[in-house]
């Protein structure tokens, strides 16, 4: 039955902060299946409205589902399918790694003997098992976003919403979170994930969606929105950065 | 015609004092942007504060508009020591302190120490608390000047600021010192006893206060009265007293003990501050944690919560009580009821009537304090352990969104807490109870002390249950467990007011009680007691369950610290 939903669908998002709009108005399509790249430039509103896709932040309008489910009428059915990393990874930081996926398995309402099991294999494939009984607050940048991907797996979601993972991680770590996300999507998991790091995007994505300014701008898998040139010249185009600067900042040089 | 960067265009500007109090003032204003409810806080905060300054004014200014030279002393040597002492002991206990400029932001700029400790230190000084206690104490000045004319007023004038500066300086010094003891993980269990200790000297101190007063021997009142006048306590209270008075000679000397103090604690706050910059690096490696044993499941669950059932409420509880010991923040909370705990009933009990010195059997307990008396006590020391819980979310700050997340019932989240907070405080209390009991005299009246101090504490949690779902407010990541980001010490003070009044009037059948029962009740309280919390704690969980269903996103975003 849930096949015929897309894992997300998104529908006029919109959100303000003290009369400042931040999102307005995001429509989103996720098929089941997909791995989907959301890009933007800082500020763009990514976090934001992945904070409102998955119940984190209530939307001034719109909705969000996911695989059929109302993420704000029926919250319970939408976040058991749903694994969520949040921006800047917010954890409950004081607890060890092996104890924070045993929290999160178990507030979850899993079996604590499969949570057992699927901790120690996590912790395993993450490398994170040499960090013993060390807190995740003591664990560097890497390491923080690999145990919050490992929290947001534990528990087998249909889909994957991830704020920026790839953000402050050092090349052996990106490649490995890349490589278990490829096997979650071929194992018929969808993957939603913000990033401005065009390299990541276009290596990894089916689909992309570029937002900026809280709207729209491009959305379609990723040959129909690259076209024949690179993903980075589109965005920068669609974003509308400046590339030069001319006489300004000549201090900066000797 | 570009200029290279390596020499710097001009000399760089010396920073000035100025520039910490705008910066302060900026922020503060910047704070209020857009939030009405936080200026309307901030107005009535003030205006409290105001009230309070003018009764202290008058009381300040009373002997000098009495024309009553004799109390003057009296009035300046132990109001004024009283309030050093409040500045000193009651931001470690109750309120925190505002780090509006927080000294880690300042940590890459190139500033001197001394530049940066008196910045800091003049921006501590605008705060409502600082002009609210320099209105107060500005009585002094009225009482000098109407006793020994201009000259007098102008020495308590100056007098009257040295002291204020001495206050803030403690209070600076003090908390900023314990932050350096709690967060280094070697010694902050002596910092924990070191707490206790200082709480602990008031004790004798209100005894001998207390016994003195009864005497009504105002000679030897005033005879203590110049000693506190000569300790950095008094001595600049009494400054302008003394000129009054004809003792010229002294207020020069008293000034000086005044300047040398604050010169003292100042240079001791800019010591732990450089820990405080540069954070927890200085902190010391985690001494090395036994290794793993057993699975993920089993290394969640402490050895106290081991009887939990492995599910969700079970995670919930052994997190929380995890978090009760691994959080500064909350250990500190925790030591502060134990320290309190104890030292209040006791003081209340015998303070009302005083250690009597007996020449035949030395020091012994008078014994007429009373059920009633001993009920207040406990209700006290019961709605003091709960309303601990009134900004519980703020603890959790944006780790709350897994809660969200995963999508966690709100009585469940309720019970949870509590129960986790319970494993702490229960024991506290009972210890409480034996103590008193034990100090009193009175063994008997142990079902009565824990049964009140259950039904205050059930209640207690009741209300903060809704305090903490309704009026939570996000705490600052710093080091500092005594930290509050600006304007939250006015919203913090006034719900923990506002959750003390309601959960005293919730308990307050169990002090009529004792009234009314008379002996039948000193059986009856500890299962009525233990009854009626229980069952206030249970409702107050399911109402207050409900309410946070429906607002887990806007607590989420209230409880994220802004960045």
């Amino acid at each position: 039955m849930t096949a015929e939903h897309p894992a997300l669908a998104l529908r006029g998002l919109a959100k303000s902060f003290d009369g400042k709009v931040a999102v307005a108005g995001v429509d989103l399509d996720v098929p089941a299946g997909s791995f989907y790249g959301l890009l933007g430039p800082n500020g763009a509103g990514k976090t934001t409205t992945l904070s409102m896709a998955v119940g984190l932040l209530r939307p001034d309008a719109g909705g969000a589902w996911v695989l059929g489910h109302d993420v704000w009428a029926d919250p319970a059915g939408a976040k058991q399918l749903l694994g969520v990393m949040p921006d800047g990874v917010r954890l409950f930081d004081r607890l060890s790694g092996a104890e924070l996926l045993a929290y999160h398995g178990l507030l979850r309402g899993m079996d604590p003997a499969v949570v057992d099991q699927r901790a120690a294999e996590l912790l395993d494939v993450l490398a994170l098992g040499d960090a013993g009984r060390t807190l995740v607050v003591d664990y560097s940048a890497g390491m923080k976003k690999k145990i919050g991907l490992a929290c947001a797996l534990l528990h087998g979601p249909r889909l994957l919403v991830l704020d920026e993972p790839f953000e402050a991680v050092d090349p052996v770590s990106a490649a490995l979170i890349r490589d278990i996300l490829q096997r979650y999507v071929a194992g018929g998991g969808t993957v939603v994930f913000s990033s401005h790091v065009m390299e990541v995007v276009e290596r990894l994505c089916s689909h992309v969606a570029i937002l900026a300014g809280g709207v729209i701008k491009r959305v379609g898998t990723l040959p129909e929105v690259r076209g024949e040139r690179s993903l980075e010249q589109v965005f920068v185009e669609v974003v509308g950065g400046r590339t030069a600067t001319g006489e300004e900042l000549a201090w900066l040089s000797r | 015609m570009a200029v290279p960067v390596s020499v710097p265009a001009a000399p760089a500007r010396r920073v000035s004092v100025r520039h910490f109090v705008r910066l302060k003032l900026r922020v503060m204003g910047n704070n209020f942007r857009g939030q009405g409810w936080r200026i309307a806080l901030f107005v009535v905060g003030s205006l409290v504060a105001l009230w309070f300054a003018g009764t202290g004014f008058l009381l300040f200014a009373a002997p000098g508009l009495a024309g009553d030279g004799r109390y003057a002393l009296l009035v300046a040597a132990f109001g004024g020591g009283l309030a050093v002492l409040g500045w000193l002991l009651l931001p470690l206990v109750f309120f925190g302190v505002d780090e509006t400029l927080d000294p880690a932001r300042f940590a890459l700029l190139p500033l001197p120490r001394r530049t940066l400790v008196t910045g800091l230190f003049a921006a501590a000084l605008v705060s409502v608390p600082a002009v609210a206690v320099l209105l107060a104490l500005s009585g002094l000045v009225v009482t000098a000047g109407a006793l020994g004319g201009w000259p007098a007023a102008g020495v308590a004038a100056v007098g009257v600021v040295g002291g204020l500066l001495l206050c803030i300086a403690a209070a600076r010094a003090v908390t900023s010192a314990f932050a350096t003891m709690l967060r280094s993980r070697r010694v902050r269990d002596l910092a924990a006893v070191l707490l206790a200790a200082a709480a602990a000297l008031l004790g004798p101190l209100q005894l001998v206060g207390v016994a003195a007063v009864r005497d009504a021997d105002w000679d030897r009142l005033t005879g203590v009265a110049e000693v506190v006048g000569w300790t950095p306590f008094g001595a600049p209270w009494t400054a302008g007293i003394d000129v009054a008075q004809g003792r010229v000679w002294a207020a020069p000397v008293k000034l000086l003990i005044t300047a040398l103090a604050v010169v003292a604690l100042l240079a001791w706050w800019s010591r732990s501050l450089e820990s405080a910059m540069v954070g927890s690096a200085s902190a010391g490696r985690a001494p090395a944690r036994r290794d793993a044993t057993g699975g993920a499941v089993a290394q969640l669950f402490p050895r106290a919560v081991g009887w939990a059932r492995r599910d969700r409420l079970g995670a919930l509880v052994a997190r929380e009580a995890r978090y009760w010991w691994r959080d500064a923040r909350r250990r500190a909370n925790l030591i502060t009821i134990a320290v309190v705990g104890i030292f209040v009933p006791v003081m209340v009990n015998l303070g009302g009537s005083g250690f009597t010195v007996d020449s035949e059997q030395g020091l012994t307990a008078a014994g007429d304090t009373s059920p009633v008396l001993v009920s207040l006590s406990m209700l006290f020391v019961g709605l003091l352990a709960a309303v601990t819980l009134a900004n519980q979310f703020g603890f959790d700050g944006s780790g709350y969104a897994a809660h969200v997340v995963a999508g966690v019932p709100g009585q469940l989240e309720l019970r949870a807490r509590m129960t986790a907070f319970s494993i702490y405080v229960l024991p506290m209390l009972g210890v409480v109870s034996v103590v008193l009991a034990v100090v009193l005299g009175e063994p008997g009246w142990i079902g009565l002390m824990a049964g009140t101090l259950v039904a205050a504490y059930g209640a207690g949690l009741a209300v903060n249950c809704f305090i903490s779902v309704l009026g939570a407010y996000s705490l600052p990541e710093t080091s500092n467990p005594f930290a509050l980001n600006s304007g939250a010490g006015v919203a913090k003070s006034f719900l923990t007011l506002l959750a003390m009044l309601a959960t005293a009037v919730a308990a307050a059948p169990m002090v009529v009680a004792a009234a009314l029962l008379g002996d039948a009740w000193l059986w009856l309280a500890l299962p009525v007691g233990a009854a009626y919390g229980l069952g206030a704690a249970l409702l107050g969980a399911y109402l207050a369950g409900d309410v946070l269903d429906r607002r887990q996103p806007e607590l989420l975003a209230t409880v994220t610290p802004r960045r």
